[in-house]
């Protein structure tokens, strides 16, 4: 991993090489989240980047990304880790001539529990523990990018469990006491805000929100990612999504659908807006009947007011 | 910057109703010294990342940042257009004798610039921090204007005063411009207190609101907030609440399948999730003249809980009844309870004709889910009760509660029967504040589970 980074502009350069474009408070997050080590909250509504930009930061960090989706009912034993039973009757199936053999010159119970007792260490070992992400995070041999992905699905009880890993980045296990991270990962919890989360949780991490982009940040990002989009057509499609998320619409468009959108058109050979098959692409700006229903309407008044202008 | 000023700045944020820890301001200020002060969008982004941990602390984190840092900027660079500039009056040197005199015609005999600069260190010197209530600023600016020097000033005045003409002529250019200072110094103190006193100001505030009768409280602003605030507590209780009572019975089949992997034995347990309730609320609502105060919190508040409390219906009467559920669902609270008090107020309840209609529109959805909450001051204007189609109502529903908005030694006086409805109701409480209101609804979600 990275250890040094020179400015926020390093990352935002960082950023935009592969090709996520991203406002300067984003940058920020990350490098705050990087230089003080503490993890970032990431909110805001869906399809705006949350995950890429954890992708984008490890990236960045030349780090390994390790990912935990969340939903309800993870608990830690999917989360943090969990013992291989299987794996363990299998051994005890298998040894057990072995074991009877060891214990057959006992004479008392006493004794052969003694013996086993020695023994017991070896089934809650290493090689029956079955570490799940979290896990792997603390013990990986460099430092990672740890992604919670959809923090906000999980129960909150898993919330308050991963407090001990967000301040002190360390889990307490049982069977097997503390494990602390060899080292510290960087960690991003993403949010799209289906419950309020817990005080607790947002007092140990920094907290960023990524609103829609502004139409400029937009019109920059499509013209990262989509690069044969017309300049004007380019213009034209972002303004008109924009002009859309002022609308008052039962899922709004987000850039992963700017950018859905304009790959289609690129395929069309859309020259404007204006063209014929442009409105019954809208699905895939927009996911319900009645959004598009609604768009289609909007769409030619909007297109005269322009051309008035 | 000094950490002390950040502090400070952490105070008043959290004055301005934000919820910071020692630990997150403690990360605020390693943020700012790793990015900062010269770049000034930077500094500000890098406070919000560490200190704004919800999107509805960003206005007044905003608001507190400008403000704040604003009188920073006017305090550094004291030519700024902030104060007008003002006219020494002629200083005399050559008149002062005794030290404090020649203290006094120095401070006369200092520019705009210096007198600025002067009340500066001398407000720095002062703990604002301290201030409570706005009538306290009168006692902040006179202190602010004796660390400054100006009581040697005030003593020159009055000496001058005892003078010749001329003496009494320079006196009165001296009270001018001393004037004009007061106010400069008055205006210092207000925009501390806008920092410091306002946040204690709100709590205490907040403390009258909640204990304020409903008929009192719509002089206030803010009340909506606070219902707002109020009822966003209490729902997120319920929602965990509600959660952790989920867990049903043992799931004998899963639980099986699973010790399979285990040679029969059941390492993990899985249980079943009991069914979501299907409990409804009915509310009915006196929104005659003397209830319709406390008509308008209750279901503002219901409403607002929207999300643990998904069925609420919700009725009014005053001469006419009628339901009001749907001005609820089309319009925000504030201005749905406008509209049904337009539409439905008006004096001469009559609560039989109201349980007769209730009974003859809902009878059908009444069942052992239902509950029904009846808020009014039982006052009949002396018409017959219907007490027994309360009965009736009352023995299909799970439970009727009544809220009454007067205090209990008044349920039976003059034209009131409350007596005679008690009987059927498991629940009657007053409820004339928004402490009682909070309580009641609390007390509701228990019931309800």
């Amino acid at each position: 991993m990275k250890t040094r980074i020179d400015s926020v502009e390093e990352i935002t350069r960082s950023f935009a090489g592969q090709g996520y474009i991203c406002s300067e408070q984003i940058a920020l997050a990350i490098y705050l989240a990087a230089q003080l080590h503490k993890p970032v909250l990431v909110e805001g509504p869906p399809g705006v980047g949350k995950t890429e930009l954890a992708k984008a930061a490890a990236a960045f960090l030349e780090a390994p990304l390790i990912r935990l989706q969340c939903y309800e009912g993870l608990d830690e034993s999917r989360a943090l880790y969990e013992w291989k039973y299987g794996k363990q009757l299998l051994y005890t199936q298998l040894l057990r001539d072995k074991l009877g053999g060891m214990l057959a010159d006992t004479d008392s119970l006493e004794a052969s529990m003694e013996r086993l007792g020695d023994l017991g260490e070896a089934f809650y070992s290493d090689t029956f523990l079955e570490p799940r992400p979290l896990l792997h995070a603390l013990r990986s041999d460099e430092p990672a990018v740890l992604l919670i992905d959809e923090i906000d699905k999980a129960d909150q009880e898993f919330e308050a469990f991963l407090l001990e890993l967000l301040s002190d980045f360390q889990i307490s296990i049982p069977e097997l006491g503390t494990v602390k991270a060899k080292h510290q990962p960087l960690v991003l919890l993403t949010s799209n805000d289906q419950r309020e989360l817990s005080d607790a949780l947002k007092r140990r991490c920094l907290h960023l929100y990524i609103p829609y982009p502004a139409a400029e940040l937009e019109a920059q990002i499509v013209a990262t990612r989509v690069p044969d989009l017309d300049a004007r057509l380019r213009e034209q499609l972002v303004a008109f999504i924009q002009h859309l998320r002022e609308q008052d619409m039962k899922k709004l468009p987000a850039i992963s659908e700017t950018l859905d959108w304009a790959r289609a058109l690129v395929l069309l050979h859309a020259d404007s807006l204006e063209h014929a098959q442009v409105a019954d692409t809208l699905n895939l700006v927009l996911k319900t009947e009645q959004d598009v229903t609604l768009a289609r309407e909007l769409l030619p008044a909007w297109l005269r007011k322009l051309g008035k202008r | 910057m000094p950490t002390r000023r950040l502090s400070e700045f952490v105070q008043a944020l959290r004055g301005a109703g934000l919820r910071i820890s020692p630990d997150e301001a403690g990360q605020a200020m390693d943020a700012a010294a790793l990015v900062g002060y010269a770049r000034r969008q930077r500094f500000h982004d890098a406070l919000a990342v560490t200190l704004v941990k919800q999107q509805q602390d960003r206005p007044p984190f905003e608001e507190t940042f400008a403000r704040f840092f604003e009188a920073e900027d006017s305090r550094v660079d004291p030519s700024g257009d902030m104060e007008p500039a003002m006219p020494a009056p002629a200083a005399d040197p050559a008149s002062a004798q005794t030290p404090e005199e020649q203290q006094a015609e120095a401070l006369l005999a200092s520019t705009p610039e210096q007198l600025q600069q002067r009340m500066a260190e001398a407000a720095a010197e002062m703990d604002f921090t301290q201030m409570e209530v706005i009538t306290q600023q009168g006692l902040y600016s006179r202190r602010l204007l004796m660390n400054m020097g100006m009581g040697a000033v005030d003593d020159r005045v009055l000496q001058l005063d005892q003078g010749n003409p001329s003496q009494q002529a320079r006196a009165e250019q001296l009270r001018q411009w001393r004037a004009r200072v007061r106010e400069q110094a008055a205006g210092q103190v207000r925009r501390q207190f806008l920092l410091h006193g306002a946040g204690k100001g709100r709590a205490l505030r907040e403390q009258t609101l909640r204990a304020v009768p409903f008929r009192d409280l719509r002089e206030f602003r803010d009340v909506q907030a606070l219902v707002r605030k109020m009822a966003r507590r209490l729902a997120s209780l319920h929602q965990r609440r509600m959660k952790t009572s989920r867990r049903g019975m043992l799931d004998a089949r899963r639980t099986m399948v699973a010790s399979i992997r285990h040679d029969g034995v059941p390492a993990k347990l899985f249980w079943r999730r009991r069914p979501p309730r299907k409990t409804r609320v009915m509310v009915i609502c006196d929104v005659s003249s003397s209830v319709s105060d406390a008509a308008r919190f209750l279901l503002q508040f219901l409403y607002a809980m929207n999300d643990v409390l998904p069925r609420v219906r919700s009725f009014a009467f005053a001469s006419r009844f009628d339901e009001i559920t749907d001005d609820f669902s089309r319009y925000s609270p504030e201005v749905a309870v406008g509209q049904v008090l337009d539409r439905l107020s008006g004096s001469g309840t009559d609560y039989a004709e109201m349980f007769r209609a209730f009974q003859a529109r809902c009878e059908r959805e009444l069942d052992a889910h239902t509950t029904v909450i009846i808020l009014g001051d039982a006052r009949n204007n002396y018409l017959p009760d219907g007490a027994e189609t309360l009965q009736a109502i009352s023995r299909r529903v799970k439970q009727v509660w009544w809220l009454n908005p007067e205090s209990r030694g008044r349920w039976n006086s003059g034209d009131a029967v409350m007596d005679r409805y008690l009987p059927h109701c498991r629940l009657a409480r007053q409820c004339a504040t928004l402490n009682d209101l909070e309580r009641v609804v609390d007390s509701l979600l228990g019931a309800l589970d």
